[in-house]
Formats: C-alpha cells, sequence, structure tokens
C-alpha cells in the first residue's frame, strides 16, 4: 500500500535523485581522470561530466581544496534542493541525514575551541550539511552541561546529548565518548524512526544503518586498545543496534587485541573478508595495527558503498536519498584524492581510491 | 545531380572530403571554413582524451581569455546604472587571421590580463573601502542609537529617582548618595554595543539569554537602509544593538558569542560627551571615506566603460577562436607532422565556394602553400542536409521533429507547405478567423526584421518562428471558409441562393423550395439556419474527408515510388508499392468512387432510396457478392465488389511473400555460384589490397578512420521475413484505422462550426434587440467579449488543437505510408550558428 501513493509526495523527488544517481562518475571517467597530468587537465575532464563547468570560474592554480570545496557544494546545493521540495516524513528523514554531519560539526567546534583555535576558521570547516543557526555559539561553552544548557538544547540534538551530560570537563578523551555516545544515540533513533516510515524504506535503512553501527562498534574497540577506557565505558559506547549485537558487542567489549576483533566478525560472513589477508599480513611484519586499520577503513568504506548501491535496487524507499548523499560524499573523496594524488605526484598511489559505479 | 537547382525534394548531395592543410594555415583556414558554415568535420581521433589533443594549451588559453571576459561582462552587469556595451557591428574589428594574428591573439591576451588585474585591484580597493564605509555607517548608527537609548534611559532614571524621593524622606546623605549613585549608574552597568545581522538577531538574544542565565538586559533597533555588497550586490539589513551585564566574565561571553554570531561590536563610551565626540570623528571621516569611495568608484566605473566599447568583439573573438581550436583538435598529423588531415562532409554544390574559401584563407595568411582538397570514397550514409529559407524553414522543422529524412530520400516537407495548411483550414475552416489568423501572421512578418533580432520570450518566438505557416493557414481557413460559407458562425450571400422559403405553415415551420439556380461555390446560404442544416453539412464533412484522407494517403504512398526509383530497388516496386496501392485503391479507393458517384445522383428522381456507403462496405467484407436490391448504387454492383475485395486479398500474401521469396532465391543464387561461407574472413585481405591500390592511385585518398565501417548488413533471412511481416499487418491494419483516423477532419471542423456558433448565439445574438442606450452599451460590452472569446477559445486554442491533428495527420498517416527517417541533419562548423547557441 505505501508504493500506491510514494509516488504522490516522493515520485518526483526520488526521479531527481535517480537522475542524480547516474550522473556519478564511471569507472571509465576515473581512469580517465587518473590520467591527468596537471590539475588543469584534471578539471577539464572533469567538466565533461556531470560536474559541468563547476570549476569554470576559478582562476588558473587551481587547489585541490578547492576542487573539494566546489564539488562538495554542488552535493549541498543537490541536497538543499530536494530537502525544500520534500514534505513529511521525507522532510524528516532528510533533517535525519543532516543530523549526522551536525554532530560532526558540533564535536569538530568543541575540539577546535579546546585547543584554542580560531573560530571561523573552524566554521569554515564545517561541513556545509550540518551547520546550524546557533552553532558559532558553541565555542563559548567551557563542560558539557553549559554545552547542553545553551546551544545544544535547542537543537535536534538535544535528546543525543542528555545521555552524556554526566561528563565532567572537556578533554580529548571525553569528547572522544561524548561524540561516541551522541553519535550511538543518533544511530539508535534514526534506526527507531526508519522503522516508522515503512516497511521498505525500513529494510533498506536498516541495512545500511546495522552496518553504520558495526562499523563503529569496531572502530571503538579496536581505538580504545591500550588507552584508559575501561572495558566498562567502552562497553556503553556501542550502538545497540547491527549485526553484531548483542553477542558480538559482548565479546568486542572484552576483546584485547585485534585476533579478538577479528574472530567476532567471522560470526558475520559479511564481514568476513575485512580481517581476510590482515592476519598474514602481520605475520609478514609489513603492517602494525595502524596498517590494518587504515585497510580496515577502506574496506568500510567499500562495504559502505556496495550497501549503498544496493539501496537503489528498490523503489518506493527513501533509502537511495541517504545512499544519493553518501555515495556522492564518496565520489567527492575519490576526486580529492585523485586530485591530490597527481597534485603530489604520488601516480603510484592513485588508483587507492574506491570505484563506485 | 550537383549541378541541378537546389531543391526541397530530396536533401543536397553530400561529399566526404579530405582537407590536407599545411599547419602554418590551419588556424585560418578553419576560420574561414567556419565563416562559410559549410563543412562538417569528423572527428578523426575519436579514442584520444580530450585533453591528450593537439590543441589543448590554446583552448585553455582561450578559455582562460573567456573566462576574463566573462568576468568583465558579470562585472559590467551588476553596475548599479547600465554601462554601455558596443555592439559587434559598431566596435573596432580585430583581424584573427592572417600573419599578424598569432601577435594580435597574444596582445589581447595580454590586455584582457591587464584590464582583469585592474579591475581586480579596484574591486578590491573599492571593497575595502566600502568594508571600511559600512563599518563607520555601522559606528554612526551604533552611536546614534545607543544615545536614543541612554538618552531614554536617563529620562527614565530620573523618573523613577522622583518617585523615590517623593515616597521617602529627603535626607541630604541620602540625596548624596544617591547622586553618587545616579552618576556611576551607567558605568556600573557594563555593556557591548554593535550592529548583527537582523536574521539572526532572535538566535543571538536566544544563544545570549541561555549563555548568562538570564542576567542580561538587551535592546536592539532596526537599521533602516540596508547595506550593500560592493561584490555581489546582495542586500543585507542589520540591527544595531546594546547588551547591558555585569562583570567582566560575562562581558567576555557576551563578546566571543557575538562575534562567533558575526556581529561588529563598536566601543562606546558611556559618556556622553565623549560619545557625540566620537559621532563627530565618525561623520568627519566617513566623509572622507566617502569622497575617495566615490573616486574610486568612478574610476571602476570608466575602466568598465572602457571594457565595455570592446568587450562585444572580445566575446566573439574569444568564441570563435575557441571553435576553430576544438575543431582542429578533431584534426589528424600526416606522418611527417607538417599538415594536418582533416574530414568533413560538405554539400557537393558548395565545392566550388569552399575552393575559394580556402584559397582565400591562403592569401589572408600570406602563405603559397594552398590547402589541398580531395574527395574520399566511402561507404558511410552521408548527413541530410535541406537548404531552407524563411518561409521554408518552419515546415521543415515540422518533418524533421518527425525525424530526419534518410539521405536523399524524398522529403515530405515540401508537400507540407500546402498539404499542412490545407489539412488545417479543413478543421478550421471559417473566413472570419482566417482572416484574423492570417493579420496576425502578416504582422508578425512585417515585424520580422525588429523581432528577429530581439530575444523572444518561448511562447511569442514559437509564433514568431512558425508565421508563414501561419500565414498559409490563414490563406487556406479563408478558402475553406468560403467553401463551408461560415464567417463567425454566420454565412454569406454572394450569389443567389438556390432555395426559396415558402410562407411560415401555421406551425411556424417553413419550406425551402429549389428555384433551379446552384450555387456556383461552396455551400448555398440557405442551408444555414435550416433545420436539416447540421444533418447536411455532417454528412458533407465526413464523406468529405474520407475522400480528401484517400487522396492524401495515396499520394503519400506514391512518394515510395522516387525512392525506390532513386536507391535502384525495383523488388520494392513491385513487391511493395504495387500491392499496396491496390489494395488501397480496391477497398478505399472504390469507397472514394461510391462516394462522389452518389453525389452526382438526383436521388429524389430514382425509385429507390439513397444506400448507406458505411454498410455498402461492410457488407462488401462480410457478405461478399450479395448486394440487397434496395441498397443498390448501380447495377453489378455485386460482382464488381467481389472482384475488388479478391484482388485486395491477393495483395496481402503478394505483399507478404514475394520481397522475402526473391531475396531468398537471390542467396541462393550467391550461394549456387560458389561463394558459399566466403563470409568475413575472406572478405579482409581483398579489401585491404584494395585500399592498398586506392592509396597507391590516389596517394592519402582514403578514408582514415573506418572505424563506424557500417558492416554490410549481414542479411539474415529470418528477419527480411520477419520484418514484412510486420510491413504487411501494419500496412493492412493501418489503411483502415488510418482512413478512420481522417474522420478527425470531419469532427474537428464540425466542432469548430459549431462552438462559434454557440458563442455567437449566446453572446451577440442576445444583445442585438435591445435598444435604447444600455443596449448599445451592453452590445459594445458583449462584441468586445465576443471578439477576445473568439481569439482566445476559437482562433488560438481550437487553432492549436486543428494545428496537432494536422500535424498527427501528417506524421502517422501519410508518413508511415514512405517516409524512412532514418537520417541525421548536417551540423557544419559554422560561427553565425555558434552565437545562436550562446
Amino acid at each position: 500500500m505505501e508504493g500506491l501513493f510514494f509516488n504522490v509526495d516522493t515520485g518526483f523527488l526520488e526521479g531527481i535523485v535517480r537522475g542524480y544517481k547516474s550522473g556519478t562518475l564511471t569507472q571509465s571517467h576515473y581512469a580517465s581522470l587518473a590520467q591527468c597530468e596537471t590539475l588543469e587537465d584534471f578539471k577539464t575532464q572533469l567538466s565533461a561530466t556531470d560536474y559541468g563547468n563547476f570549476l569554470a570560474n576559478e582562476p588558473s592554480p587551481l587547489s585541490t581544496t578547492t576542487i573539494a570545496d566546489k564539488a562538495t557544494q554542488t552535493l549541498v546545493d543537490q541536497f538543499n534542493f530536494i530537502r525544500s521540495n520534500s514534505v513529511e516524513p521525507l522532510s524528516k528523514f532528510l533533517d535525519y541525514i543532516t543530523y549526522g554531519y551536525m554532530i560532526d560539526n558540533v564535536v569538530l567546534l568543541i575540539t577546535g575551541t579546546l585547543h584554542e583555535r580560531d573560530t571561523h576558521e573552524l566554521l569554515e570547516r564545517c561541513h556545509p550539511l550540518g551547520i546550524f543557526d546557533t552553532m558559532p555559539a558553541l565555542c563559548v561553552a567551557t563542560n558539557v552541561e553549559e554545552l547542553y544548557q545553551s546551544v545544544l538544547v535547542e537543537t535536534p540534538l538535544a535528546p543525543y546529548f542528555r545521555d552524556c551530560l554526566s561528563a565532567a570537563d572537556l578533554d580529548d578523551m571525553n569528547i572522544e565518548i561524548i561524540r561516541n555516545t551522541v553519535y550511538k544515540a543518533y544511530l539508535e533513533d534514526f534506526y527507531n524512526y526508519v522503522s516508522t516510515i515503512g516497511s521498505t524504506t525500513a529494510d533498506v535503512m536498516h541495512n545500511i544503518l546495522a552496518f553504520e553501527a558495526d562499523r563503529r562498534t569496531i572502530n571503538i574497540t579496536i581505538n580504545s586498545f591500550d588507552t584508559e577506557l575501561t572495558k566498562e565505558q567502552r562497553a556503553k559506547l556501542f550502538p545497540a543496534i547491527g549485526r553484531l549485537f548483542p553477542t558480538g558487542n559482548n565479546a568486542l567489549a572484552k576483546a584485547d587485541d585485534i585476533d579478538q576483533v577479528r574472530q567476532v566478525c567471522e560470526n558475520v560472513s559479511e564481514y568476513r573478508s575485512f580481517f581476510d589477508n590482515s592476519a598474514s599480513a602481520q605475520t609478514n611484519g609489513d603492517l602494525g595495527d595502524f596498517g590494518v586499520a587504515a585497510q580496515l577503513e577502506d574496506r568500510f568504506f567499500r562495504m559502505e558503498v556496495h550497501l549503498n548501491k544496493l539501496a537503489f535496487l528498490q523503489q518506493f524507499q527513501y533509502g537511495v536519498f541517504y545512499s544519493y548523499v553518501k555515495l556522492k560524499e564518496q565520489e567527492i573523496r575519490n576526486i580529492t584524492w585523485i586530485a591530490e594524488c597527481i597534485a603530489q605526484d604520488a601516480r603510484d598511489r592513485i588508483h587507492d581510491f574506491i570505484p563506485i559505479f | 545531380m550537383g549541378d541541378d537547382y537546389p531543391t526541397l525534394f530530396r536533401s543536397e548531395q553530400m561529399s566526404l572530403m579530405q582537407f590536407l592543410i599545411p599547419t602554418e594555415v590551419a588556424h585560418d583556414t578553419v576560420a574561414e571554413l567556419g565563416e562559410l558554415g559549410n563543412v562538417q568535420f569528423k572527428d578523426l581521433n575519436p579514442a584520444v582524451n580530450p585533453f591528450q589533443r593537439s590543441f589543448v594549451g590554446e583552448i585553455r588559453r582561450t578559455e582562460e581569455m573567456a573566462r576574463r571576459v566573462r568576468f568583465f561582462e558579470s562585472q559590467i552587469q551588476k553596475e548599479k546604472d547600465v554601462v554601455p556595451i558596443r555592439s559587434l557591428y559598431d566596435s573596432a574589428s580585430l583581424v584573427t587571421v592572417g600573419p599578424s594574428a598569432a601577435h594580435n591573439i597574444d596582445e589581447l591576451d595580454v590586455t584582457l590580463a591587464a584590464h582583469e588585474t585592474r579591475l581586480v585591484q579596484m574591486n578590491d580597493s573599492y571593497k575595502t573601502l566600502s568594508e571600511r564605509t559600512r563599518e563607520l555607517v555601522e559606528a554612526r548608527h551604533v552611536l546614534r542609537e545607543t544615545a536614543v537609548f541612554f538618552e531614554k534611559a536617563e529620562t527614565q532614571q530620573t523618573d523613577i529617582r522622583t518617585s523615590f524621593d517623593d515616597s521617602s524622606a529627603p535626607l541630604l546623605q541620602h540625596d548624596d548618595r544617591e547622586q553618587q549613585y545616579s552618576s556611576t549608574v551607567q558605568f556600573d552597568l557594563e555593556f557591548v554595543a554593535g550592529t548583527i545581522d537582523r536574521t539572526r538577531i532572535s538566535t543571538f538574544e536566544r544563544v545570549l539569554w541561555r549563555v548568562l542565565r538570564g542576567n542580561l538586559y538587551m535592546n536592539h533597533t532596526d537599521i533602516i537602509e540596508p547595506f550593500i555588497d560592493p561584490a555581489t550586490g546582495a542586500e543585507t539589513r542589520k540591527n544595531v544593538f546594546i547588551i547591558f551585564a555585569h562583570g567582566d566574565a560575562l562581558l567576555a561571553k557576551i563578546r566571543k558569542v557575538a562575534e562567533s554570531m558575526g556581529a561588529t561590536l563598536y566601543p562606546i563610551d558611556a559618556n556622553a560627551d565623549k560619545r557625540s565626540d566620537s559621532l563627530r570623528e565618525v561623520t568627519a571621516r566617513l566623509e572622507d571615506l566617502e569622497t575617495v569611495l566615490y573616486n574610486t568608484g568612478v574610476n571602476r566605473r570608466s575602466e568598465l566603460v572602457r571594457i565595455g566599447e570592446h568587450l562585444a568583439r572580445w566575446q566573439d573573438v574569444v568564441r570563435k577562436e575557441k571553435a576553430i581550436y576544438e575543431t582542429m583538435n578533431l584534426f589528424n598529423y600526416d606522418v611527417r607532422r607538417k599538415t594536418l588531415v582533416a574530414e568533413g562532409w560538405v554539400p557537393t554544390r558548395d565545392l566550388t565556394m569552399i575552393h575559394m574559401a580556402l584559397r582565400h584563407a591562403t592569401e589572408e595568411s600570406g602563405t603559397s602553400v594552398v590547402p589541398i582538397l580531395q574527395e574520399l570514397r566511402t561507404s558511410k550514409t552521408p548527413p541530410t542536409f535541406t537548404r531552407t529559407n524563411k518561409f521554408t524553414e518552419g515546415f521543415q522543422t515540422i518533418m524533421d521533429a518527425y525525424g530526419i529524412a534518410t539521405y536523399q530520400e524524398v522529403n515530405p516537407g515540401l508537400f507540407a507547405i500546402i498539404t499542412f495548411p490545407f489539412l488545417f483550414a479543413v478543421m478550421f475552416g471559417d473566413i472570419g478567423h482566417g482572416l484574423i489568423i492570417f493579420f496576425a501572421a502578416l504582422y508578425m512578418i512585417f515585424q520580422e526584421k525588429k523581432w528577429a533580432r530581439q530575444e523572444l520570450d518561448e511562447i511569442v518566438g514559437q509564433f514568431f518562428y512558425g508565421r508563414y505557416i501561419i500565414l498559409l493557414m490563414g490563406m487556406f481557413s479563408v478558402y475553406t471558409g468560403l467553401m463551408y460559407n461560415d464567417i463567425f458562425s454566420k454565412s454569406l450571400h454572394i450569389w443567389h441562393s438556390g432555395w426559396d422559403f415558402l410562407e411560415a405553415e401555421p406551425n411556424g415551420a417553413s419550406y425551402a423550395l429549389s428555384n433551379g439556380h446552384i450555387y456556383p461555390f461552396g455551400v448555398d446560404p440557405a442551408w444555414h439556419g435550416a433545420d436539416n442544416g447540421l444533418v447536411f453539412t455532417n454528412s458533407y464533412k465526413m464523406k468529405m474527408s474520407v475522400v480528401l484522407g484517400v487522396i492524401h494517403m495515396t499520394f503519400a504512398l506514391c512518394l515510395q515510388l522516387p525512392n525506390h526509383i532513386k536507391f535502384k530497388r525495383p523488388l520494392d516496386i513491385y513487391a511493395n508499392f504495387i500491392p499496396q496501392m491496390i489494395f488501397l485503391q480496391s477497398i478505399f479507393g472504390y469507397l472514394v468512387v461510391c462516394i462522389l458517384y452518389k453525389w452526382s445522383i438526383d436521388w429524389s428522381t430514382r425509385d429507390t432510396e439513397p444506400p448507406s456507403l458505411l454498410n455498402m462496405l461492410i457488407a462488401m467484407i462480410l457478405s461478399p457478392g450479395k448486394v440487397d436490391s434496395t441498397a443498390q448504387l448501380y447495377r453489378g454492383q455485386g460482382f464488381i465488389q467481389v472482384v475488388l475485395l479478391l484482388l485486395a486479398a491477393v495483395c496481402v500474401p503478394w505483399m507478404l511473400c514475394m520481397k522475402p521469396y526473391f531475396q531468398w532465391k537471390e542467396m541462393q543464387k550467391i550461394q549456387g555460384q560458389g561463394y558459399v561461407g566466403l563470409g568475413h574472413r575472406s572478405g579482409g585481405p581483398r579489401e585491404s589490397a584494395d585500399e592498398v591500390l586506392e592509396i597507391e592511385e590516389e596517394g592519402n585518398g582514403r578514408v582514415i578512420v573506418e572505424e563506424m565501417e557500417e558492416e554490410h548488413e549481414q542479411h539474415d533471412f529470418s528477419e527480411v521475413v520477419i520484418h514484412q511481416i510486420i510491413h504487411t499487418i501494419e500496412f493492412c491494419l493501418g489503411c483502415i484505422s488510418h482512413t478512420a483516423s481522417y474522420l478527425r477532419l470531419w469532427a474537428l471542423s464540425l466542432a469548430h462550426a459549431q462552438l462559434s456558433e454557440v458563442l455567437w448565439s449566446m453572446t451577440i445574438e442576445k444583445f442585438l434587440g435591445v435598444s435604447g442606450i444600455f443596449g448599445t452599451i451592453a452590445l459594445v460590452m458583449v462584441v468586445v467579449f465576443w471578439f477576445s472569446a473568439t481569439v482566445f477559445i476559437l482562433c488560438i486554442m481550437e487553432g492549436l488543437s486543428a494545428f496537432l491533428h494536422a500535424l498527427r495527420l501528417h506524421w502517422v498517416e501519410a508518413n508511415s505510408k514512405h517516409y524512412q527517417g532514418e537520417g541525421y541533419s548536417f551540423t557544419p562548423l559554422s560561427f553565425a550558428k555558434l552565437d545562436e547557441k550562446e
């Protein structure tokens, strides 16, 4: 029945977003981008794609940050177009997408203020999708209580922060804890929300969000080795959703080294490949923990791209909007990576991006 | 063939030409050819990335120049007072061909860069200056508003004080202390003042309230005039705020919040004298700054005016340069990299012009090396190029919208010039309405020169584009209107009517008697208003539309013939054209003959009733040979109908089998001659041997890119059969449905006549009898209403619908009979078209 009236409110926007999606760069685009000698070539090459003339009015010495900024700007423009044309419940869903960026921005600002960075510089570095009115005032706060009372209480993030008010002072460790607690709350809330807006959306989004949660769980575990974070605290940070939940989460909470993490992941067939040859790499001594983590991150991204691509296979659901934003984000990362490689003449690593289509 | 006078009947003959252009003259040659607009260059390096081609550097340079020119343009547009841009025809020309071209382009590049740096500098200084002005203006506002506020606060304080004084006993000490207090009260409550964006004020207030836990007193007022950003021209509106709070920590917090929210703070002294001092100072500085700002603005403007002098020329040059280099990127270098090799389609007729252009280009560039032009033999289908003028363009576009004609195919656009307006007019037959649209089109044609240069909006532009179609549609509508004897639903009495109305009978009915006259042209006006008038026009128009339809389809079918002859497909004549023609004529041609025959008989003198032709046609197919004697049209009808039906029936297997059979036999014959199995493999070496020979003969005269080597379609026999089956079924069913489809002529023309009659009788007719001043006024108003309804509903809406139906009759009913429409259009490199695109 949802499919019956879906197009009344959302058909247009779904069409738009699928049209945007068909504009994402393909393998052959990437191949020709990777052949570029200079960023000027890169610009010419990009102008033949859906990005069009987004760099046409930039004066000549291009920097990779300009490219990234402009590309992000195109994504933001597209998102805002969709957002302003949407109605409930899609608009609420789209808002949920921005919450993730808002959390990142909040954390960025708090960390920046803590290290006494210039506020304006920090504001420029914030992701444009996660900007909210009262955000600049964040830099005044010195502890979580104040943060919550003065700024966050009126933002949609308020309920997520309620859980971490106990954390006393703002230091790097606490900020990290806050970020993870908030993100956990956000993911769980989002997960519950998508369950209320139709089964198709729920099916698609649950898959993606479950993976997102598992990724955070694994990351938290790996990053908390050899830190002051106690195992009880660690367990608290794990989102209570995902495919590893609950047994996997419990095991991860007790894990002491990366091998134990791997064993936990073995239980989920899709995750089995994450640690596939990292073990062999370790025996070779090539990669330390850091190397494994970097490699893992790469695989996570691949998995994310894969899941988001799957979202486009289903119609009459909102997952495509989320997936499009994520895929485009990945594409911008790819473009930036290639541009960076060209700029720094690191041709051997130019192919280390994650192709989408 | 190439010497023929250009015609619309077939598209131009094209030749694939190879240009061998020495590198030195390449640029000038392309420029010359671009001016000519007659060559469609082929991409000779399709496999090469856009940025790996030969002239990327130049393109990039022109792009950079284009960016600068765009920058100037946007700057000029943003300027509030209009900066005149001299039109292209007035401005000084810039030589971009010949020996001095490179120098000129370099110079232009330098000039553009110089202008840009100057402009950017001026913009920067203008911006900083206006930024400072803005700050000062804001400071002035803050000073003024705070002054107002302080004044108000002071009076209030005294109010409070006096009331306090009244209530308590006047004590000297107390008074003293109070004096002290009142003088310090302003200093005690410290404050922050500044300006902030109006949209942010509420957020700002909320955040401050929460951060300071309510320990503040905030006041703000609007600044009435907006601030204008000099760079973007965007307006921002701001508010002055003043916040009182207690304690350094709080003030610091306020400052921090304010700064992070994008507010500007100004140090304001609490002391009134100091405030007025600084106000004076600010005003003085503001005056100074404004003079400087004005001067900078004037300088900037004069720079822009100077740029505006040349801007149009620069745009033109840059655009052309870019097009030239992009074209040159399609070229290939020969082995020694001395000459560029280009290939392109050229209308064979224009070869001499191109030769002239090439020679001219060489002369211009001052070298003696002439580019070499030679024709290539190719099996590729050339593009379709139909020369049109402003009159035929519209009609050709109608047909091109359906599909571009296959190369050298009979072009239906030629016939549409007459058939299209005619079919339209059949549906739109009214002298009055026809005249309205005729004069509208005539007006557009007289305004042609003026409008062609203007930017018209989309709707007007479309009507303007079709002005000649509308003109013809109007003329034809007048003609059919005369035929139907309809003018705004009334009729004309030009000649004597053939009928006299008798005296009215007691029941109010009156009968008409024939008086022997025959109305010489069109419908007798006596039918108008007669009780059976509708019945008469109904049957007349229905039959007429069938007659017109069958004629139109027959004509369209005949257009196959020149195609088959031209492309040497005799089999198609025997296997398709002839059976199709017989099929169509034996059923529907016969129907037309019957209609005409029935019209020609005076049924009142016959003893039988006039037979229904519809029933006759149905009976002819369902019960062949049997004709009801009461419904007989002529003697021997049954036999003739059986013969015709048999003819039609024979045509179906004829169409179905003959072509596949002969093709199969052809294949058998080839196989019988021992060419079995010599498919691709053995073809390869032979071809390459041919190529070698060709090279020896003509030097480089070989098509360089054979990439799209159109494979000789391996005629799969089953494919031929299936194709033919589909074709046959489509034709046979199509004959029936298409004939029925022409009935839309009847339906629409009837609807049009009825609608205009209803409009007349509902409006004007009711007010014609009313007399007196009231009646006159009412009549005038009703006439205005009637006329606008006539124009909008009958002429525009009905006209559009009749247009659509005429379009459909051409596209579906007529084109399906002969038109292949599988070509691609000729898109030459043309600077004139480049301008249109922008």
